[in-house]
C-alpha cells in the first residue's frame, strides 16, 4: 500500500483499526510527517521524528485548559466544566513549571522499590481472577474476566480503599474514559450526564479517603503522595485529582497491555513455546510485547510555536499525533521490526512514552503485565483463540472489544 | 557502590529516573544527568541497581 501525498488518512475506519500496521508503514515510508484532513492533526510516524517531538518545546501537554476555558466563556459553571476542572490539574496535560512540580511530588511514591514490594499484592489479585477463570471451561473472554479488572483492583489496593469499594474503581474508571475521550451514539448525552454524576461521587469518595489516611497514614501510595517534598505538598484537591489520574492513566492502559501481549502470543506459537520453556525470559519478553503491540496507538500534543518536522512547517494552533506504535515498528531502529522475538535486546520502544511525560507507572505496568503473563502462561495450557477478536474503532488506544480463549 | 552513564549511549528515555528521581536525574532535555562517576548513598544499591536495569539501551553502568 502506498499513500499519495495529498491522500488523507483516517486511523479510525475498521480497517484501519484492525491492522493499523500496514497504513503506517505506507506513512513511514511515503509521509512521514503526514496531515490528516480526517484527524485534523499531523501524524508523526518515525521513530526518529517521534522521539524528537518528545523534547520539542514547540509541542505542549497543555489540551484540557483551552477546552474548559471555552466552555466557561460560553456558559455557567456544570457538572461538565466540574470534571474538566479536575482533569486540567493533571500532570499529564500541564507544561512545566506546573507539571515539574506534580511530577516531583508524585515521584516519592512511585520509587522503584515501592513499586517492587508489591509484588506479592498483584500476583494474589491475578491469581484470584485466574482461579475462576480455570475452573470455567468453553469460551471465556479472558479481557472482562482477568485483564479488565485486575489493574482496577491493583489501583484500589494501592491506594488503601477496602476491598468492597474496588468495583466502584472500575465504573470510575469507564465514566472518566467517557468524559475524556467521548463515545459516538444515541446513548450519549444521557451516558455522559450519568457519567458525570458517576464523577462527583468519585470526587467525594477520595476526599473521605484522604481525610482517613490524614488520621491514620499507612503504606499505601495515597499516604505516600500525602507526603511533604521538601517544603511543599500536594493539596486536597490535588491529591483527588491525582488519585483519578492514576485510575484513568493506569486502568485501560495495562488492561490492553495484558490482553494485546497474550493475542500476540497466541499467534506467535514458536514463541509461546519459548517463553513456556524458559519462564526467566518474562523480564525482555513484556518489553518486546509493549513494542509489537503496545496499549497506547497515539498520543496528542498541540502546537505552540512554529517548528519544522522532516522539512514539514508545523504552526501554532495545529495538533500533532505521535504514533508510538508505528515508531515502534520502524525498520530504522529495529531490525525486523514485524517480527516478534521475545529476547530483543536493546529494545528502545517508546511504548511508555519519552521525556518529561514518560510513563511515571511504568515500573507498576511492566510489573503487573510480567505477572499476569507469566501466570496466565503459566496455569492456562492449552490456551487458544476461540474467536477472531474485534478492534475498537478508537484512535488513542489499541484495544480489542474482547479476548475469547478456551483453555485445557 | 557508584554509578556511571555513558552519554553517547543515553538516547533520553529517562526510566531509570522513574525508578528514583534523586538517584539518576535528568538534565533539562531528559538526557541522564548522573555523570561518569556517581556515589550511591548507604543502602540505596537495591534502588540503583531496579535503576541500571530499568534502561532500554544499557546506557548506565555500576561501576563497584
Ligand atoms: C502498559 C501500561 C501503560 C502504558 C503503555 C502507559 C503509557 C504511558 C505513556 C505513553 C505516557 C506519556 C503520556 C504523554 O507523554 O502525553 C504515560 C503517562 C503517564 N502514565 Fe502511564 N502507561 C501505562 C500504565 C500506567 C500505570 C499503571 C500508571 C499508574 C498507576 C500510569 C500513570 C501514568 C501517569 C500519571 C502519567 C503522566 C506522567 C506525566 O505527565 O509526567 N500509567 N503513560
Ligand atoms: S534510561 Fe537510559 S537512556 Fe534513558 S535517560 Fe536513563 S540512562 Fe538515558
Amino acid at each position: 500500500m502506498t499513500v499519495p501525498r495529498t491522500d488523507s488518512v483516517d486511523l479510525t475506519t475498521p480497517a484501519a483499526s484492525a491492522d493499523p500496521f500496514a497504513v503506517f508503514r505506507a506513512l513511514r515510508e511515503s509521509d512521514p510527517v503526514h496531515w490528516s484532513k480526517a484527524h485534523r492533526a499531523w501524524l508523526i510516524t518515525r521513530y526518529d521524528d517521534v522521539s524528537a517531538a518528545f523534547q520539542n518545546k514547540a509541542f505542549s501537554n497543555d489540551r484540557v485548559r483551552p477546552v474548559l476555558e471555552r466552555k466557561r466563556q460560553a456558559g455557567a459553571e456544570s457538572a461538565a466544566t466540574g470534571v474538566l476542572g479536575l482533569m486540567t490539574g493533571w500532570m499529564v496535560v500541564n507544561d512545566p513549571p506546573v507539571h515539574t512540580r506534580l511530577r516531583k511530588l508524585a515521584a516519592g511514591a512511585f520509587k522503584g522499590q515501592r513499586i517492587a514490594a508489591m509484588d506479592a499484592m498483584i500476583t494474589g489479585i491475578v491469581d484470584a481472577h485466574l482461579d475462576a477463570f480455570v475452573r470455567g471451561s468453553g469460551p471465556q473472554d479472558l479481557i472482562s474476566e482477568v485483564a479488565y479488572p485486575l489493574p482496577a483492583t491493583v489501583i484500589a489496593t494501592m491506594l488503601g480503599a477496602p476491598p468492597e469499594d474496588r468495583d466502584r474503581f472500575r465504573e470510575w474508571s469507564d465514566e472518566l474514559a467517557l468524559v475524556a475521550f467521548g463515545t459516538g451514539g444515541a446513548a450519549r448525552a444521557d451516558r455522559h450526564e450519568r457519567a458525570l454524576r458517576g464523577l462527583r461521587e468519585m470526587e467525594s469518595y477520595f476526599h473521605t479517603l484522604i481525610e482517613k489516611r490524614r488520621t491514620e497514614p499507612g503504606e499505601d501510595m495515597l499516604s505516600a503522595l500525602m507526603a511533604e517534598e521538601g517544603d511543599d505538598r500536594l493539596t486536597d484537591d490535588e491529591l483527588v485529582g491525582m488519585c483519578a489520574l492514576l485510575l484513568f492513566a493506569g486502568h485501560e492502559t495495562t488492561t490492553n497491555s495484558i490482553a494485546n501481549a497474550v493475542l500476540a502470543l497466541l499467534r506467535h506459537p514458536d514463541q509461546l513455546d519459548r517463553l513456556r520453556r524458559d519462564p526467566a525470559l518474562i523480564g525482555p519478553a513484556v518489553e518486546e510485547l509493549l513494542r509489537f503491540d503496545g496499549p497506547i496507538k497515539v498520543l496528542n500534543r498541540w502546537v505552540v510555536a512554529e517548528t519544522e518536522v522532516r522539512g514539514r512547517t508545523i504552526r501554532p494552533g495545529e495538533r500533532v499525533h505521535l504514533v508510538l506504535a508505528s515508531a515502534n515498528r520502524d525498520p530504522e531502529k529495529f531490525a525486523g521490526p514485524d517480527t516478534l522475538d521475545l529476547g530483543r535486546s536493546p529494545n528502545p520502544h517508546v511504548a511508555f512514552g519519552k521525556g518529561i511525560h514518560a510513563c511515571i507507572g511504568a515500573q507498576l505496568a511492566r510489573m503487573e503485565t510480567r505477572i499476569a503473563v507469566a501466570r496466565i502462561v503459566e496455569r492456562l495450557p492449552g490456551l487458544a483463540l476461540a474467536e477472531e477478536p474485534a478492534w475498537k474503532d478508537v484512535l488513542a488506544s489499541r484495544s480489542m472489544e474482547k479476548l475469547v480463549v478456551t483453555h485445557t | 557502590m557508584r554509578i556511571s552513564v555513558d552519554p553517547e549511549v543515553c538516547e533520553a528515555h529517562g526510566q531509570c529516573s522513574i525508578v528514583d528521581m534523586d538517584l539518576f536525574p535528568l538534565d533539562d532535555d531528559g538526557y541522564s544527568a548522573v555523570g561518569p562517576d556517581r556515589e550511591v548513598p548507604e543502602g540505596e544499591e537495591d534502588a540503583a541497581k531496579l535503576g541500571v536495569d530499568a534502561c532500554p539501551v544499557r546506557a548506565l553502568r555500576i561501576l563497584s
